[in-house]
C-alpha cells in the first residue's frame, strides 16, 4: 500500500496494517522534522509532490521490494503540505518471514524514496524559507 | 513562427523552485516539427525563461511520469513536467 497524503501519518495504523500472519518480522521506519539543519534552527517545513508521478514511482518501488525480498506486505506513505517540528513526514513498513529481509527491504524503500520520488522540501529557518538542496532524478 | 499541423503544443508542469522562479504552475510551449525531443524542449524552456539558468535551477524532465533522457521523443498529449532536484524523506 502506497500513498502521498496531506493528512497526518498514523504510525500505529501503519504497524497494524503491515502485519501478516505468515510474517515473523516487521520493520517500520519513520522520518520526522528535525528542529535544526546545518545552518541553524528550523521551525517548520513545507513538502510539495508531483502526486501522480510520485504514486507511480512508489508503486514501482513496492513491486521491486516484493519481487526482490518476497516480503509479505509493504507500506510507503509520504506527507505533503505544512509540517511542524517532530511531525512525521514519511513512513515505510515491511513485514516478512525473517528480520534480514524486513530490514533490507525497509532500507531500500526509504533510500529509493529519497533518490527517485518527485517530492520537494522547503525549510523555514532564521534564513527564511528555502528549498532544500536535493538530488537530480536520473534515468534508470 | 507559422503554425503547422505538425507543430506541437505542450503544457509543462512546474514544481518547487522552478514554479516559484517562473511564477506559474505550468507553462505552454510550441515546438516546431524540427523540435521533437526533450533536448529541444529543454533548450526552448531555457530560451524563454533565462531566469531558470541564472538562478542555477537544474532540472530533469519527466514525460508521462517517467524520467526522460535528452533523446526521448515528444508527442501530442504527452504529460511533461520539469523536476528540480528532489528532497523528499
Amino acid at each position: 500500500m502506497i500513498s502521498i497524503t496531506e493528512y497526518p501519518i498514523d504510525v500505529f495504523k501503519v504497524l497494524m496494517e503491515v502485519q501478516d500472519r505468515s510474517a515473523g518480522a516487521t520493520t517500520v521506519f519513520t522520518g520526522s522534522i528535525r528542529d535544526h539543519n546545518d545552518k541553524g534552527t528550523v521551525s517548520e517545513l513545507y513538502y510539495e509532490a508531483y502526486k501522480e508521478m510520485a504514486e507511480e514511482i512508489l508503486a514501482e518501488i513496492e513491486s521491486e521490494v516484493i519481487k526482490r525480498w518476497h516480503v509479505k506486505k509493504f507500506i510507503a506513505i509520504h506527507r505533503t503540505g505544512n509540517l511542524n517540528v517532530s511531525d512525521i513526514s514519511v513512513a515505510v513498513a515491511v513485514s516478512s518471514e525473517h528480520r534480514k529481509e524486513a530490514f533490507e527491504a525497509c532500507r531500500y524503500g526509504i533510500e529509493s524514496i529519497k533518490s527517485r520520488v518527485p517530492i520537494w522540501k522547503k525549510e523555514v529557518s532564521g534564513l527564511g524559507a528555502l528549498w532544500t538542496d536535493g538530488v537530480l532524478v536520473k534515468d534508470d | 513562427m507559422t503554425k503547422k499541423e505538425s507543430d506541437l503544443t505542450l503544457d509543462v508542469k512546474l514544481f518547487a523552485s522552478s514554479r516559484e522562479i517562473i511564477g506559474k504552475n505550468k507553462i505552454t510551449l510550441k515546438l516546431t516539427d524540427q523540435m521533437t525531443t526533450v533536448r529541444d524542449l529543454r533548450k526552448a524552456i531555457l530560451e524563454l525563461y533565462p531566469s531558470l539558468h541564472s538562478s542555477k535551477i537544474y532540472f530533469t524532465i519527466a514525460v508521462n511520469h517517467k524520467v526522460a533522457t535528452d533523446t526521448t521523443a515528444l508527442n501530442h498529449l504527452d504529460e511533461v513536467a520539469l523536476l528540480p532536484p528532489i528532497s523528499g524523506g
